[in-house]
């Protein structure tokens, strides 16, 4: 932008500067002439000697260029100078008769001249002859005359360049104001926002807007259908899984062969298994498609958390493991969607009852600034650092194929993400057990 | 106990019967849900154990219906629908409990016998306190300090007997026939297994459980 005004305003400047010699040039150039054409209306014949009266109003009109020295020279018909520099040379044919003033530039003592030769036509005894005007002016004037028109011109082509400059440096800016608001609007977005968009934009941007919304609604149309085939195919598989854990878990292990029971237990492992990784699969389905579409509102953590912890904790677990929860004394809000915290705290009661707890498991919620957490600690060998940035991903497995780790850390640290909080881990050392905890920010004041 | 069985899933509902069975309560299967209503709306049970996709009616109208119609009948769903908050629903609808398909058989039958044992109990509504353990028999909850600490069943029977009158001197023997009844067979050590869990869960309360070598257990609050 700024090369392509820097080029046009040097093309302005070459012809302004072009122009004002042009127009210089002229000026002096008629002064020069008129200046000629008087002196050589003073050149009479008087009883065939050819005589010259210098007129003083020839050099008023050139005394109008102040700052030039002037130089003439009268030059008879036979060739010789009858008054004036007689080694003024301007290199024309002196000999022959100038119908028309010769104006041109040359080189005198040193100094650039301009120049006129007017041609006199006198009437001798002998017929017609013809006498010549020379007259030279020095370039000063003219010179300080182009020098100031282009000047001015520049002037004028700089004051216009950085109007252009700035006017278009405002006309891009505003035109591309929509262009950015559409890319904050964008920016802003929740990931989980496929609504298309709506938004006012110029009618150049219509089209763009629109194939965003377009791709927008696709994308929307696909994660709905993937959605909808998670939820379904996972459906229909807990009844025929509940059919089978119902099953095996009729045969009496005591009439069977020791081979066959080991074989049995297996089959119930991998039975409860499959079972505990369809639930997750289901709801994790249900907390990123919740997102979506629940409003989130005021919850209160201590409820929540106690409803997960009884909901985590099986009827049937290990009698030998002291399983307690404690509440935060004060009542603690944060802004979520109950199922889905209650999921997320859920699985990683279930992550430490399943893989780590040996003897104890201790769930707590309490306040950290402004945050409040549910931190879920077990005396167990705990997850190490290393580890803690690939629990969070779906399906990881850290150990060999007998464990899966599936999708409950996954799930927690994708509630916790989209509720603004996170998941942290707390190293296990010789005084405190491992830990983990899901933090969110604690609705303003903290408290209810 | 009876118990009413409301499941369309052949091999579900014969494995819940059968193991209802095996523990020696009564069992009447219904396959469809409109049937199911109708007997319920003439017939007393113990509990009923609920699924909620049926032919005829679906589980949640039962429910419904059997609340309206003032039945305090403990209801347990059994539901496979995709979304959680059928949980929500269920409790909403006056459920007492839920479980969500595929579940361990062994959980179902822990809860059925929670139910039932409320059912039967008709359990005082009042708290136990000995030095920061506190005992709530209406909501069958233990409180050490300030955490809620989870019990069984036989270890919470336990701390009630030897919560209700602190300092005394229980002799293993009374434990045992008050723990166990005379029906079941039971060592000596089942005492001592449950004495020491019981131990382990009120480790950190300003209440301990004392040994009398030879003599048996009493519940002494610090500082008393």
């Amino acid at each position: 932008m700024a090369l392509l005004l820097g080029l046009g305003a040097a093309a302005l400047i070459t012809a302004a500067w072009f122009y004002a010699r042009t127009a210089a040039d002229e000026a002096y150039d008629r002064l020069l002439l008129g200046a000629a054409f008087q002196m050589s209306e003073n050149l009479t014949v008087q009883d065939g000697v050819i005589k010259f009266d210098l007129p003083a109003s020839a050099f008023e009109l050139l005394g109008l260029a102040d700052s030039d020295r002037i130089f003439y020279r009268v030059v008879t018909p036979d060739g010789k100078t009858l008054t004036g520099y007689n080694d003024l040379d301007t290199g024309v044919d002196l000999t022959a008769h100038q119908s028309q003033p010769v104006i041109g530039n040359s080189t005198y003592r040193g100094v650039d001249l301009r120049h006129v030769t007017v041609s006199r036509v006198l009437t001798q005894k002998s017929g017609v002859v013809w006498a010549h005007v020379i007259v030279a002016q020095t370039l000063e004037s003219r010179r300080a005359l182009a020098a100031e028109l282009t000047t001015r011109a520049t002037i004028l082509v700089a004051i216009m360049c950085l109007l252009a400059l700035a006017g278009s440096a405002i006309a891009v800016r505003y035109s591309l104001h929509p262009v950015d608001r559409l890319g904050r609007v964008l920016a802003r977005r929740e990931p989980q926002d496929l609504t298309p968009l709506d938004l006012d934009v110029p009618r150049e941007l219509t089209p763009f807007v629109d194939s965003i919304n377009r791709f927008i609604t696709r994308l929307s149309e696909r994660m709905t259908l993937m959605q909808r085939y998670i939820a379904d195919s996972a459906h229909q598989i807990r009844t025929p899984l509940t059919a089978l854990n119902a099953q095996v878990s009729l045969i009496d292990d005591e009439k069977l062969a020791p081979a066959d029971r080991r074989h049995m237990e297996r089959v119930r492992r991998r039975a409860s298994e499959l079972s505990r990784f369809t639930n997750q699969l289901l709801n994790h389905a249900m907390v990123i498609h919740r997102f979506d579409s629940v409003q989130l509102a005021p919850v209160k953590l201590n409820d929540v958390a106690r409803k997960a912890f009884r909901a985590a904790v099986p009827m049937t677990v290990d009698p030998d493991l002291v399983v307690s929860f404690e509440a935060s004394p004060e009542e603690l809000m944060v802004t979520g969607d109950e199922l889905s915290l209650r999921e997320a705290i859920v699985n990683i009661i279930d992550n430490a009852l399943r893989h780590g707890a040996k003897g104890r498991l201790d769930v707590k919620v309490g306040r950290d600034g402004d945050n409040g957490f549910v931190e879920v600690s077990d005396d167990g060998p705990g997850i190490p650092p290393e580890e803690w940035g690939n629990v969070v991903k779906r399906f990881y497995s850290s150990r060999s194929e007998d464990q899966v780790s599936g999708l409950g850390f996954a799930i927690a640290a994708e509630v916790a993400l989209a509720l603004n909080g996170r998941i942290g881990f707390r190293e296990k050392t010789e005084e405190r057990p491992f830990a983990i905890h899901i933090a969110l920010p604690l609705i303003e004041g903290g408290q209810a | 106990m009876r118990i009413f069985l409301v499941e369309d899933t052949h091999d579900v509902g014969e494995a819940i019967c059968r193991r209802f069975q095996q523990a020696g309560h009564t069992v009447d299967w219904e396959t469809d849900g409109q049937a199911a209503s109708d007997i319920l709306s003439f017939t007393e049970y113990d509990l009923v154990v609920l699924d909620v996709m049926l032919p005829g009616r679906d589980g949640f109208s039962i429910l419904k219906k059997m609340r309206q119609s003032g039945s305090g009948v403990p209801v347990l769903i059994l539901t496979a629908r995709s979304e959680i908050d059928d949980r929500v629903g269920a409790l909403d609808l006056g459920a007492d409990d839920y479980l969500v398909k595929p579940f361990d058989f062994r959980e179902l039958e822990a809860r059925a016998r929670v139910l039932l044992r409320r059912r039967a109990g008709g359990e005082a509504t009042n708290l136990i306190t000995c030095g920061d353990v506190v005992l709530d028999l209406s909501n069958r909850s233990v409180t050490v300090g300030r955490r809620e600490v989870q019990l069984k069943r036989r270890e919470m029977a336990l701390l009630e007997i030897l919560a209700s009158r602190p300092g005394k001197v229980f002799s293993k023997e009374e434990l045992l026939d008050r723990l166990f009844g005379f029906d079941e067979e039971v060592g000596e050590n089942a005492v001592e297994l449950y004495v020491g869990r019981l131990r382990k869960k009120l480790e950190g309360a300003t209440a301990r459980i004392v040994t009398q070598r030879g003599i048996g257990y009493q519940l002494v609050a610090d500082g008393a």
